[in-house]
């Protein structure tokens, strides 16, 4: 353990000294025949002043260097000259003081290379990162941008720090909401917002942005981390366009294959009218007119067909008896049914209830399922024993919220495929007649009074068309979904 | 004596219009409105010549012409398909790696089938196919490559 001669122990030894030193002085006045008391003046006069001088040369000697050093010593930690360190070679007050303050710079100097290391490290992630950083201080001004940010919009930071953060906003609308959004939360994820660059170009970037705060929780800025999205945006409008024009190809398609058909009468026709003045064939001339007729006929309907189609459908509702409505369609499409050997037979309880609806369209749309139903059972090759026939039926649910009017046919029947697809407008199996658009409007007019349509079928043996209607339906003027149809097979 | 043109079509009009044309151009029109009365007819009348629709009720028209080309006696029977089945095939072919559904992929799968099979069985194929609306100069034309006046 080393020892150290104090300046306290240096002191007790000088004043000692110094006592004895009077005690000397005093003893030679005495000798000299002074009086007693003005010995004790002059002594105590002579001790003081050589104790001032004593004093002096000791804080010149032990005290001053240490203190210059120790002032020399913070000078240069004020400087950042985290290296210097006091000499501590006294053994003294002094010398543990310089321990000290070496131990205190040591600390120092680690913790700010700690600091500095993990600055370093921040750095690297905020420079690194491939995103846009950009953080703004509390007034709106920009404090730094990364790289990320630099390569997207053409500044740098050094051009950019500073400047208010308006000039990015290709859209000023857009900064005020994100500042109204940030008011309400800390955080605003994934914002989308139009960036211009200094080209002046337009990008269209991600943000989330996150309010910073001091160790105090003050609001002194804000982060945003984003990305640009530019590619990703003008993809996807791509694709949206293709999408569009794949959905117009498909009805342009349907279209031109309903009215293939139609063109095909008007064509055969005018040959007909052409041959038969040509040869005065008056019978030609007149068949070949109806046929032109025929053709402008159907080409007129599907285009009412069509505005049918795209209108807004508001249902006129009433209470309306399905039984009687059920048997006025017997009489209408009966006749044409056996016409064409199918037999139709109507099946009706007495215990249905009226429904509120719009009787027009529930007419409309049980002709179109029947006349289909018709039509699948003179596609269908039927054995001998088998006679086409469409059984058209009405009764309640079970628990007698809905009523139920029931097509069932033994034709052709529909695959799975067809199935899918027969609400789809312009989907059309019957290549010669129909518009295409028949089940697509018929299944509107069934979604517009809150109810559906469900079907069954199987190929060759038949189809089972349901149409499901609330029994206090109360006929909706706003439509929902109308692709959404309740199907299984 | 006047050549016998078959014209299977379920379509009225068409049935009517070619007959018309055919008789105007000196042959013997003879029409059936289904594939099964259609090969009824072949069987009884022997027609030098089939117009063949495709979409029809009772027997389609593949399926018709699939029964025709089976028998050693009409295996080189001239027909024509009335339909743009062969556009639609070029289309097919066209077609890469469109998943996008659209509404007559059905019917295009079952044509391509119905030729791959005919393909694979060895059949001769239908000599030509005319799409609608069928223009009836065109058709008499083709008749008379095929099998004179």
């Amino acid at each position: 353990m080393i020892t150290r001669v104090t300046i306290f122990w240096k002191l007790i030894v000088a004043f000692i000294i110094l006592f004895l030193v009077e005690l000397l002085i005093l003893q030679a006045f005495n000798a000299a025949g002074l009086s007693p008391l003005l010995s004790n003046i002059l002594a105590i006069t002579v001790m003081l002043l050589i104790g001032c001088f004593t004093a002096a040369y000791f804080i010149r000697l032990y005290i001053k260097p240490p203190i210059e050093q120790l002032h020399k010593g913070m000078n240069m930690l004020a400087e950042r000259k985290y290296n210097f360190r006091l000499e501590e070679d006294k053994k003294d007050e002094f010398g543990s003081l310089a321990s000290s303050f070496n131990e205190m710079a040591d600390m120092l100097t680690s913790s700010l290379t700690e600091l500095k290391r993990n600055r370093d490290y921040l750095e690297s992630i905020f420079e690194g990162s491939a995103d846009i950083i950009i953080t703004v201080n509390d007034a709106g001004n920009i404090r730094t941008i990364n790289t990320g940010a630099e390569n997207t919009l053409g500044y740098n930071q050094m051009e950019i720090a500073g400047k208010p953060i308006d000039i990015l906003f290709a859209d000023p609308e857009e900064k005020d909401i994100a500042i109204q959004k940030l008011r309400l939360s800390e955080n605003v994820v994934n914002y989308e917002m139009r960036f211009i660059t200094k080209q002046k170009e337009e990008r269209n970037v991600l943000f989330t942005l996150t309010r910073l705060h001091n160790s105090n929780g003050a609001v002194i800025g804000t982060i945003g981390i984003g990305k640009d999205i530019t590619e990703e945006k003008r993809l996807q409008k791509k694709l949206i366009q293709s999408q569009r024009l794949a959905a117009i190809g498909e009805v342009f398609t349907g279209i031109q294959h309903s009215m293939k058909n139609m063109l095909n009468a008007c064509k055969g026709g005018s040959y007909m009218v052409r041959t038969g003045l040509k040869n005065e064939n008056h019978k030609m001339l007149i068949e070949g007119w109806a046929m032109v007729e025929e053709g402008i006929f159907r080409m007129t309907a599907m285009s009412m067909d069509m505005l049918k189609y795209v209108k807004e459908w508001k249902p006129r509702v009433k209470l309306v008896d399905i039984q009687k409505l059920l048997i006025d369609i017997d009489g209408v499409i009966g006749k044409t049914a056996r016409d064409k050997s199918v037999e139709l037979k109507l099946d009706v309880s007495s215990d249905i209830p009226t429904v509120l609806c719009d009787s027009q369209m529930i007419h409309s749309a049980v002709m179109d399922i029947v006349s289909n139903a018709i039509d699948a059972c003179l596609w269908k090759d039927y054995d001998k024993d088998e006679i086409p026939e469409v059984k058209l039926s009405t009764y309640l649910s079970e628990d007698n919220e809905k009523s139920i009017i029931e097509v069932v046919d033994n034709g052709c029947g529909m695959s799975e495929r067809v199935i899918e697809n027969i609400f789809t407008p312009f989907f059309s199996t019957k290549s010669k007649a129909g518009t295409g658009l028949g089940l697509s409007i018929t299944s509107r007019m069934i979604d517009v009074h809150g109810g559906n349509i469900e079907v069954e079928s199987e190929t060759d043996v038949g189809t089972t068309f349901r149409i499901v209607l609330p029994v206090n339906a109360t006929g909706r003027n706003k439509e929902n979904d109308h692709g959404k149809k309740s199907i299984s097979s | 004596m006047a050549k016998k043109v078959l014209v299977v079509d379920d379509d009225e009009n068409t049935r009517k219009f070619l007959s018309a044309a055919l008789v105007e151009n000196g042959y013997e029109p003879i029409t059936a409105e289904n594939g099964k009365i259609g090969l009824e007819k072949i069987m009884s009348e022997k027609p030098e010549l089939v117009l063949l629709d495709v979409m029809m009720p009772k027997k389609t028209g593949f399926v018709l012409f699939k029964q025709i080309r089976r028998e050693e006696e009409f295996k080189d029977l001239p027909v024509i398909m009335l339909t743009g089945v062969a556009e639609v095939l070029e289309d097919l072919d066209a077609e890469s790696g469109d998943t996008h559904e659209r509404p007559y992929d059905a019917l295009r799968e079952k044509m391509r089938q119905a030729i791959k099979e005919m393909k694979e069985e060895g059949l001769v194929k239908p000599n030509m196919f005319i799409d609608k609306p069928i223009d009836p100069e065109l058709v008499i034309s083709k008749i008379k490559e095929l099998i004179g006046t």
